[in-house]
């Protein structure tokens, strides 16, 4: 068997599936795998192909799945790709197999399992895309330049800024994504835009969280103020915000 | 009142905050939703239809807007609040720059999705909302605020407030707090039907009347589930006439302004317009808010006076597209410090969504406060189980399409405790079961407990290329451990169950036992016994 695999970004999943279609048509469908870098533990019997990002055949494949299936099963596998799940580029390559057969119908076709596995991963992303919508914290530095950490699982967090470019289109803010270094910048009325954080550049910026005041005490006493004593209930809390996500949450850091 | 207002003095604003954060808790009509609003530069905010929650407090409720009262000063003495005039609680009010200051660095951090505020009735309504009102007008045209706003309006306000408030809210909100005139003259003796009704009448007919304006329907979107539900209460069909027929508003002063290109159909326009230029007092003199509201008016150079082109929108240069309450309106009701049945709740509920067009009814199970010889005794648990029953229903009525009578009738007139109401409808309906989900109507399928409009959208539009299992039922969402006994697939129930009434409420109940046990006891601690933990011995 053939394993291609690549970084981690969108573009190089998507090329890796390229290069992964190219060698099957060759070999067989059931000849070939993909994994995301780093593969720790590689099997004795299978071959490794390390496959570079090309902008062709990033193209080529996003033509042809906007064209020839949908936009909106296009959107699944953007999402796909985001999620955490190491096997999620193979499930891609299944949905898409199936998806140049019968075309734009496919995403209903829910009863199948493979279309169905693309519909969790797409919900299991879009879900957590919005939680950080709802709990991402933004800490003010010298009231002009607001920093939020969040760590979540898949790789969401350009998908997040979209969300605040909307929203404070006029502000300087960044969100980091502190498991995976990468940072959303959005300079005050300009485009938003994705980076790698260098050692250097994640070192200054991992302690903005520490920063308290006024505002971050306000809100704390909000929180607590705004609960109802006779209908205490921690379990539902905890159904409804995970206490996973509560690290980077100003009001439940300790001061 | 002067010892109160002389140890205002030197509080803070996380004090204030602290306890006008406390005075608002009971208030449950606090949700994001309801409109799509781009956000644009050079202002802070957008809006999105799905509400979007902030955090969870420790009572599980969801944190979205900034809720709080402008003042929990009040002249009123409702039995059941906390803040009535005859209780001794700390007293605070917000200026109306630091509450602005607050919600622009909330927003911008991301802990609120935009302002809650309500208030107690300081000096008198008119008083009270202008100075409302002054608020929300800082925080759309001097702030640049693009975010929610919840406003809730003060029974017995004049019209231009109100229609002022509307114009800068997204969702206005008058509280019915309790379904029958009665009740309201028992507990609320400074309230009347009439200051509620009223209102929500005028604000209802102010929202139709936009719409209708900018080319939509005068009634609200709703869910797109109730355009296939030929039982839905939104069915204009479907409608009671009551002692109120919608929109027909010929005879009522209308609070729209005259120069709003209304068509016809929405009948005769008065010429009140909004205004907020301090008729009542509250814009106090000199300060900061009296300057930009002179501002509006350079022509002429009056401050002070009724001027219908003096419209606090046209501050600013985007305002004159703001919507009149684009997310519509809402109202919350307590549920349990008085005598009524689920059925006059749910019936009530269902009339202000059909006749009044509200967005939402709220619920909230009454938290004794006070001691009083109408109320209930201080130690009543409140009850949460029926607050929930009642909300559940609320869904069958929005999302559904049941009506209440389906679900309630005056010989039952209350929820069963032990099992959801959609089980019960459907215990009570057994011969409509079992249904084949392979070839069943929408309405049919949405009808059967277990299957939300999520999932039995995904059914309809998955079995047109394949035959269904259960397997794959499960994994569309539906929740087999309910709809196991009401359905078959491909002609096949998934157990050996009989359609047997008693049978099937046996399982439903033993179902339903932990989670409603949970509910009614959510604010009980108990946990094993430890002698390590309890006892200290390590």
């Amino acid at each position: 068997m053939k394993i291609f695999m690549c970084n981690d970004r969108v573009e190089t999943k998507l090329c890796c599936i390229y290069t992964a279609w190219e060698c099957a048509l060759k070999v067989g469908y059931d000849k070939v795998g993909m994994m995301v870098e780093p593969v720790t533990e590689p099997t004795l019997f299978d071959e490794y192909i390390h496959v570079e990002y090309d902008e062709d055949h990033y193209i080529k494949v996003v033509r042809s799945i906007r064209n020839s299936i949908s936009d909106i099963a296009y959107m699944y596998v953007y999402y796909a790709c985001l999620s955490a799940d190491p096997d999620a580029l193979n499930k891609v390559f299944r949905f898409l197999r199936k998806g140049f057969k019968v075309g734009a119908s496919i995403i209903k076709r829910l009863n199948d399992p493979d279309v169905m596995n693309m519909m969790e991963l797409r919900r299991n992303v879009g879900n957590e895309i919005h939680y950080f919508r709802e709990f991402a914290r933004f800490t003010s530095m010298d009231s002009k330049l607001y920093v939020c950490h969040i760590e979540p699982k898949n790789n969401v967090a350009y998908m997040v800024g979209q969300h605040f470019a909307d929203r404070m289109p006029s502000e300087y803010w960044m969100i980091i994504d502190d498991k995976r270094h990468l940072a959303v910048v959005h300079p005050m009325d300009e485009d938003t835009y994705l980076r790698r954080l260098t050692d250097e550049e994640f070192e200054t910026l991992k302690n903005t969280e520490a920063k308290e005041d006024e505002y971050t005490d306000m809100w704390r006493t909000f929180f607590k103020a705004v609960a109802i004593e006779q209908r205490k209930n921690p379990e539902c809390q905890r159904s409804h915000f995970p206490i996973w996500m509560r690290k980077h949450a100003t009001e439940f850091m300790d001061v | 009142m002067f010892e109160i207002s002389n140890t205002e003095a030197g509080i803070t604003t996380n004090e204030k905050l602290k306890i006008l954060a406390d005075a608002a808790k009971y208030d449950v009509a606090c949700t994001s939703s309801g409109v799509d609003r781009r956000g644009k530069k050079g202002f802070l905010g957008n809006s999105a239809a799905c509400g979007i929650c902030h955090s969870f407090g420790a009572d599980g409720r969801c944190i979205s807007l900034l809720k709080v009262l402008m003042t929990n000063h009040c002249i009123y003495d409702c039995k059941y609040c906390a803040n009535r005039v005859s209780n001794d609680v700390p007293r605070a009010e917000f200026e109306p720059e630091e509450l602005c200051r607050l919600v622009m660095e909330f927003y911008k951090r991301n802990y609120i999705e935009g302002l809650f505020l309500s208030s107690g009735v300081f000096k008198t309504p008119a008083y009270t909302m202008e100075r409302m009102c002054i608020i929300l007008s800082l925080l759309r045209n001097k702030y640049h605020f693009n975010g929610y706003i919840h406003v809730k309006t003060i029974p017995g306000a004049p019209d231009e407030l109100l229609a002022a408030a509307g114009y800068l809210a997204d969702r206005i909100s008058v509280n019915l707090e309790l379904p029958t005139a009665e009740s309201l003259e028992k507990l609320a003796p400074n309230k009347s039907f009439k200051t509620i009704l009223d209102p929500m009448g005028k604000v209802t007919d102010t929202i139709a009347a936009h719409r209708i304006a900018i080319g939509k329907d005068s009634r609200m979107e709703r869910s797109t589930i109730n355009r296939y539900l030929a039982g839905s209460i939104f069915n204009s069909s479907n409608y009671v006439e009551d002692h109120r027929k919608p929109y027909d508003v010929s005879d009522r002063a209308k609070i729209v302004p005259e120069n709003d290109n209304v068509s016809g159909k929405t009948g005769n326009v008065s010429d009140k317009t909004m205004n907020v230029s301090g008729n009542y007092g509250a814009a106090g003199g000199g300060n900061e808010t009296d300057k930009i509201f002179a501002g509006l008016d350079k022509q002429t150079g009056k401050v002070l006076r009724y001027d219908k082109d003096f419209l606090p929108m046209r501050y600013g240069d985007n305002s004159l597209k703001r919507a009149f309450a684009p997310a519509g309106q809402s109202t919350q009701m307590i549920v349990g410090a008085t005598e009524e049945t689920d059925y006059i709740l749910i019936r009530t509920s269902q009339t202000l969504y059909q006749n009044y067009d509200l967005k939402r009814v709220f619920y909230s199970a009454y938290v004794p406060l006070n001691e009083d010889a109408v109320l209930p005794a201080l130690d009543t648990a409140p009850p949460l189980l029926r607050e929930h029953r009642l909300y559940q229903a609320d869904w069958l009525l929005r999302y559904y399409g049941f009506q209440a009578n389906e679900l309630l009738s005056e010989a039952r007139p209350n929820f069963n405790e032990k099992v959801d109401p959609k089980c019960d409808w459907a215990l009570r309906n057994l011969g409509d079961f079992p249904v084949e989900v392979q070839t069943s109507t929408y309405d049919k399928l949405l009808r059967v407990p277990g299957i939300g409009p999520k999932s039995a959208r995904r059914i309809m539009s998955a079995r047109r290329y394949g035959s269904l299992t259960y397997e794959s039922l499960k994994k569309m969402g539906v929740v087999l451990k309910r709809a196991h006994y009401f359905i078959t697939c491909n002609g096949r129930m998934m157990f050996n169950t009989p359609i047997e009434e008693e049978y099937i409420t046996r399982h439903l109940v033993e179902d339903n036992y932990k989670d409603n046990w949970k509910i009614e006891h959510q604010n009980e601690k108990y946990h094993q016994m430890s002698l390590f933990d309890d006892f200290n011995l390590t």
